[in-house]
């Protein structure tokens, strides 16, 4: 059996290029996501809850809505920089935005959110005014806001909000509920107090009250936001407004119950998942052959000690030692990886060697040794080359699970967290309880990509199988 | 009499396992200091309760503290805190192997207590449990579709059970538990999601019985749906090996019934690696038991893996728990070589 029957096996059987076309379309997303993603995204992005303050919290992927009928409100968001217009009004400049935004029927937004950010004066603080257009064309003054304005000992000009923008739940702000008090008051002759107000602040909003009962029925339709800021000098200003309209639908993958985007955190699953797979299967395998031909080759104690070794290694229950000891040392992916190659190696050595002595004791290599070869030039240049067939058989045997081990121990808990993995998710999915309500986004396709990439080398497997010892497979498990 | 020298090998080795185990944990332990830290807060716990016993007969408060300190040296010499841990190691294999690790720190057994090795004992059967189940429902299943798969080679089931074999050893046991609860539990709300028993639990032997066996319908189907495929696979591929022998043909040369070529012939062949292709699968079914009692909540030794690490760590559980495992595969282990050995008189383990 020589590595060009692999070759063979590989491109030329559909269940090989089938597994080969699916991990070259892995490691090209995986390069392209290591490349775009910033290089502490697991700490500064995935783990920061204020990242994904703006995003509704357990939402189920956009694409829904056009699987069930139930009305939903896709997840909105703006964000924008120079006024439209600027006009002057008696000593004070007034700038105004005008937002589009259009509800459909039945789709109530779930929160909205104001942000402003980089605010600059030479030396009165801005006024911030948002005021929401209905279809109907009733106003409604949502917000106002005064910048905060010169500290004792501070000198102009002054700069606001450039770090920790000026953020507002709308749906939940104290000074909106007053103002949709005054509202309903002025447009409806409604009268309720603040505390009726702030479970339907939504609803108020995008809605006209009921004329049966108490409710508010939702008003389709184009709404415009107003937003203005009202400045003293030329140079006054802001950086930037943003508004969203959280939905109850969000992106290609949904959102956990903080709000983080699924689609995101998968992807940087990818690369994770493959280094993890890879570079066990790479290791563990280098070291079971290197073992099992020195054992095989050298014979005597050597041999005995490898082969004891290997033996008990091979027997050890790998799972609880390794929550035992991630537990101790701490979770941390180089440790995880370090501790799956010394448990991983032990399989491959004891085959190795009964290969070895098989060939040790072929015509060939007798004869290559009585014309004088060395130990090293027979092992290097006639054991090895025979080897390596069950080299690579055994790094695609190994992968799966590897990648398996490391998302059961995240789904523990014992998960680096620092490099967000599918295991994690899952994890976070279990713990918070999402199962039990039935969040399904963010349960399925976690371990759906785990057994993608998992599968992806059970096929090159089973396309080299029939070119390699099926006795083989006998590789454990530690899921 | 030949037999017992390659299983007493085998014993041997798994008692290597055994040490090497306890080794690496101590290890592991002193070099972090752990155990430092463990003793430490055991002699507290310990000097704690005896203030308030002494306190009743000693009223000079100077005094007390003087007979409490004495006190203290004296539990810190007996557990060795005085000494480094390296001398210590023998003292701490021996505390490790009786469960002795202290009290634990929020977890309680089922009766109240919180020493861990009543907690963890009390776990133990309903692991034993779980596992024993599962791996009798994967071999009994296994090793009947497996001969019949066997005897239709290229068939279409024989190709599927080939797939599903591939495609079960890529999937986590813990995410398919997961699945199930979604969809059974919580979607069509036809079995529990988790737990060993209904809460009140109903009163009476049946009842009870049938109650436990309602929640441990899901953890064991996950365990077996994951396992099933590639033992059904492995029983195929060993039988199929056989038959091809020249001594099976030439038991049908001599026109022995098909019936009788299988059973007297292939069977008696096939059996030794049928059971260690069991005895490879225990490791993997202890650890996906560990998974799966975390995902249904099953109060076993692999669901006090979850909850002692989670909120405040509890260290001594956690080593006590990895001990039990250890032991507990350990066991099963040379119970089966034991089996393997008497199954097949002809087979020794010598090369």
């Amino acid at each position: 059996m020589r590595v060009r029957q692999i070759r063979d096996a590989l491109l030329k059987t559909p269940v090989g290029l089938l597994g080969l076309l699916s991990l070259a379309a892995q490691v090209v997303l995986s390069i392209w996501v290591v490349v775009s993603y910033p290089d502490d995204f697991g700490n500064r992005v995935w783990s920061n809850p204020i990242h994904w303050v703006d995003n509704p919290k357990a939402a189920p992927p956009a694409w829904i809505r056009r699987v069930d009928s139930q009305p939903r409100a896709e997840h909105w968001q703006t964000v924008r920089g120079e006024p439209e217009t600027v006009e002057e009004k008696g000593r004070n400049l007034i700038a105004s935005w005008n937002i589009p935004y259009i509800v459909e029927e039945g789709a109530v937004p779930a929160f909205l959110a104001l942000t402003v950010r980089d605010v600059r004066f030479e030396e009165r603080a801005p006024l911030l005014a948002l005021t929401l257009i209905r279809p109907d064309e009733t106003r409604v003054s949502v917000m106002r806001h005064a910048v905060r304005g010169p500290r004792e000992g501070e000198e102009g000009p002054y700069e606001r909000h450039f770090d920790d923008p000026l953020r507002i739940q709308l749906s939940a702000d104290e000074s909106t509920l007053s103002s949709l008090q005054e509202f309903l008051a002025e447009e409806y002759g409604l009268q309720m107090d603040a505390e009726e107000i702030r479970p339907r602040v939504m609803d108020i909003l995008f809605g006209v009250p009921d004329a049966t009962d108490d409710g508010f029925v939702p008003m389709a339709g184009e709404y415009t936001f107003l937003f203005q800021t009202a400045t003293r000098a030329e140079d006054d200003g802001i950086g930037s407004v943003e508004l969203v309209a959280g939905g109850d639908a969000f992106g290609r993958m949904g959102t956990d119950s903080i709000g983080r985007d699924l689609a995101q955190g998968l992807l940087y699953g990818l690369p994770t998942a493959l280094v993890i797979g890879v570079v066990v299967a790479l290791l563990s395998t280098s070291i079971g052959t290197v073992l099992g031909m020195a054992s095989g080759y050298l014979g005597g104690t050597a041999d005995t000690v490898i082969q004891r070794l290997s033996d008990i290694v091979a027997n050890i229950p790998v799972l609880p030692l390794l929550i035992f000891l991630l537990f101790i040392i701490g979770p941390n992916l180089t440790v995880i990886i370090g501790i799956l190659i010394a448990f991983s190696w032990p399989g491959l050595a004891i085959q190795v060697r009964v290969m070895v002595l098989h060939m040790r004791s072929s015509q060939l290599i007798e004869a290559v040794q009585s014309l004088g070869s060395s130990r090293w030039r027979v092992m290097y240049r006639h054991i090895l080359p025979q080897i390596m067939p069950y080299f690579l058989a055994q790094i695609i045997f190994t992968a799966p699970s590897a990648i398996l081990a490391e998302a059961g121990l995240s789904f523990l808990g014992l998960g680096d967290p620092s490099i967000p993995t599918w295991g994690q998710i899952l994890e976070a999915g279990f713990r918070t309880g999402g199962v039990y309500v039935g969040y399904w986004w963010w349960i399925v396709p976690p371990g759906l990509l785990i057994v993608l990439v998992a599968s992806t080398f059970m096929l090159l497997s089973l396309a080299i199988e029939p070119v390699v010892n099926p006795r083989l497979r006998q590789t454990r498990r530690a899921d | 009499m030949r037999n017992l020298i390659p299983l007493a090998v085998r014993a041997l080795t798994m008692v290597g396992v055994f040490f090497v185990v306890l080794l690496l944990l101590v290890l592991t332990l002193g070099l972090t200091g752990f155990s430092d830290r463990i003793l430490s807060s055991v002699v507290g716990e310990q000097i704690r309760v005896e203030r308030t016993t002494l306190a009743e007969t000693i009223r000079d408060p100077d005094e007390l503290e003087r007979v409490l300190a004495a006190r203290k040296a004296e539990l810190e010499s007996f557990y060795g805190l005085d000494i480094p841990w390296q001398r210590r190691l023998p003292a701490s294999v021996f505390r490790v192997m009786r469960l002795d690790l202290g009290e634990a720190r929020s977890l309680r057994s089922f009766a109240g207590s919180s020493r861990i090795a009543d907690i963890v004992l009390e776990r133990l059967p309903n692991t034993i449990l779980l596992m024993t189940t599962s791996t009798v429902i994967v071999a009994l299943t296994g090793l009947a579709g497996g001969l019949y798969v066997a005897t239709r080679p290229g068939s279409w089931i024989d190709r599927l059970v080939s797939g599903l074999a591939a495609v079960t050893y890529a999937i986590p046991t813990w995410w398919i538990g997961i699945l199930l609860i979604l969809v059974v539990s919580v979607h069509w709300r036809l079995l529990p999601s988790g737990g060993m028993y209904s809460t009140p639990p109903p009163e009476g032997g049946w009842l009870r019985f049938a109650d436990l066996a309602r929640h441990a319908v899901l953890p064991v189907l996950s365990m077996v749906l994951v396992s099933v495929g590639p033992y059904m696979y492995a029983v195929r591929t060993i039988t199929l090996n056989i038959a091809q022998e020249d001594f099976v043909g030439m038991a049908r040369a001599r026109g022995l019934s098909e019936t009788r070529v299988r059973n007297a012939h292939i069977l008696r062949v096939a059996a030794p690696p049928i059971v260690t292709g069991l005895i490879f699968g225990l490791a993997g079914s202890l650890s996906g038991s560990i998974l799966i009692e975390t995902v249904f909540n099953w109060q076993g030794m692999g669901r006090l893996y979850y909850d002692a690490l989670a909120g405040t760590p509890d260290e001594g559980v956690i080593v006590a728990l990895t001990f039990m495992f250890t032991l507990m595969y350990v066991a099963i282990r040379l119970l089966l070589e034991t089996l393997y050995i008497f199954l097949d008189p002809r087979v020794s383990y010598a090369d």
